[in-house]
């Protein structure tokens, strides 16, 4: 009767990532509270603002050795200023339409998705969610309350754009 | 007159009969001294021709030595004879029993102990015995014979893997490296001029920059820096989301608490909250 040797650590591994491929484990949500899509938010704003802070900054810097017209420069400025609200419009409604992931949703480990199904907002409805957080800050950030007694932690941007926002395990199953 | 004549005579006569007896000994031992010159000269000469005979048949003998030894190390018998010892069982049993007993470890540690390998090697090196012994077995060809040998037999493989997989050389190691002569020995080593000279010279090499440079662009290299890198900010990700997630239940816990509403319903798996 001959003894078969016991499989080496990465034969067991192996095996053990094919079976997951064959029978993946349904994913666990988690939706996501206050204070981790409040870092994820601030992650965003912060990198945001050191790219339109940098992008403003070489300009500024490069004007300042020109001699410009005063109209020039004001218009400039608004263009500016246009050009920061798209960047930011541009940044949240890119990301959420296309793997529902800011930068720093990524970082904490989160994301946003439809709340009937398990899909990335469209750009229409991501930029609806953006209007609708903008307008959920403006009373005293008091749009935001719902997530801490929603049994779905929806803010009112969530219950307007119909989105949720759930964890994003870092190996998904399969 | 007559008187004292005669008291002379009497007085006299004893001492010329000792002075006649004394004339006639040397006399005889004169003429026996030249009757056996001849004699004495015969034997002077065949102890001469002794000895020269003696040196002349030692000389010729050592001669006759070295040419049967030249002859019988250039001759095939001698490569034959290494080629059937090296080959023959008793060998390769002499070779596992010696490694296999005893005997290696406490050779070996007597040859430490007693610094026998340092003294032989300075009574070896200050002698001729070295390079003539080594001049010989080189004209001979023996050492490629012998290595060709081994090598083509296996022997050399058998004995290194014996050695290789006994505790033998574990051991001896071990008294090696707990010897006082091989911690002195190391700390000279490392004091000596050489070593530092050796790694001033090998630090002004160029191929030992380019060897480096190969190294730090090698996509394995770069593979782990940047594992490292990806490592310590998931590590960093991993605490704040950690330490977030907590924040989340403890503050919604408390705010469900004061305002008397039950805990929230956490979902079960996929599709649970949709």
């Amino acid at each position: 009767m001959t003894e078969t040797a016991p499989p080496s650590t990465a034969a067991r591994l192996a095996a053990a990532a094919a079976a997951r491929r064959a029978h993946p484990e349904p994913a666990r949500v988690e939706y996501e509270g206050l204070v981790t899509r409040a870092v994820a938010f601030t992650l965003d704003a912060a990198l945001i603002n050191v790219v339109a802070v940098g992008v403003g900054a070489a300009i500024g810097l490069s004007l300042s050795v020109l001699k410009v017209p005063g109209d020039v420069e004001t218009a400039l400025f608004a263009l500016g200023g246009v050009s920061y609200l798209l960047w930011s419009v541009g940044y949240f409604v890119t990301f959420w339409s296309t793997t529902g992931q800011t930068p720093g949703n990524r970082l904490l480990g989160i994301r946003v998705r439809r709340d009937d199904r398990d899909e990335v907002p469209r750009p229409a409805r991501a930029l609806l969610r953006l209007l609708a957080l903008t307008v959920a800050a403006i009373p005293l950030l008091a749009g935001f309350l719902p997530i801490l007694f929603d049994d779905r932690r929806r803010g009112v941007h969530d219950m307007l754009a119909g989105t949720v926002v759930v964890n994003a395990p870092k190996y998904p199953p399969g | 007159m007559n008187a004292p004549l005669q008291i002379r005579d009497a007085q006299d006569r004893p001492t010329a009969g000792r002075t006649t007896l004394g004339t006639l000994v040397g006399l005889g031992g004169a003429v026996a001294g030249f009757a056996l010159r001849p004699v004495i000269a015969g034997i002077e000469l065949g102890l001469g021709l002794e000895r020269e005979l003696r040196r002349g048949l030692t000389r010729r003998t050592e001669a006759a030595l070295l040419a049967g030894l030249d002859a019988l190390l250039l001759s095939p018998v001698a490569g034959e004879a290494v080629d059937r010892v090296l080959a023959s069982e008793l060998t390769r049993r002499t070779v596992s029993g010696a490694l296999a007993g005893p005997l290696v470890e406490a050779t070996a540690r007597d040859l430490v102990t007693f610094e026998v390998i340092e003294r032989a090697a300075d009574e070896l090196l200050a002698s001729e015995t070295v390079d003539g012994v080594l001049d010989r077995a080189q004209a001979a060809d023996v050492p490629r014979r012998v290595a060709d040998r081994l090598l083509a037999d296996g022997v050399l493989d058998q004995v290194v893997a014996r050695v290789l997989e006994g505790p033998e050389l574990e051991r001896v190691v071990e008294s090696a490296l707990d010897s006082a002569a091989m911690e002195r020995l190391v700390v000279r080593v490392i004091e000596s001029r050489l070593l530092n000279e050796a790694v001033e010279r090998l630090l002004q090499t160029d191929e030992l920059w380019l060897m480096v440079d190969e190294i730090a662009r090698s996509p394995s290299v770069s593979a782990a820096i940047t594992r490292q890198s990806a490592g310590f900010v998931d590590e960093v990700a991993d605490g704040v989301r950690a330490r977030s997630r907590k924040a989340d239940d403890l503050i919604e816990s408390r705010i469900r608490r004061a305002f008397r509403r039950g805990q929230r319903e956490r979902p079960g798996g996929e599709g649970a909250g949709t």
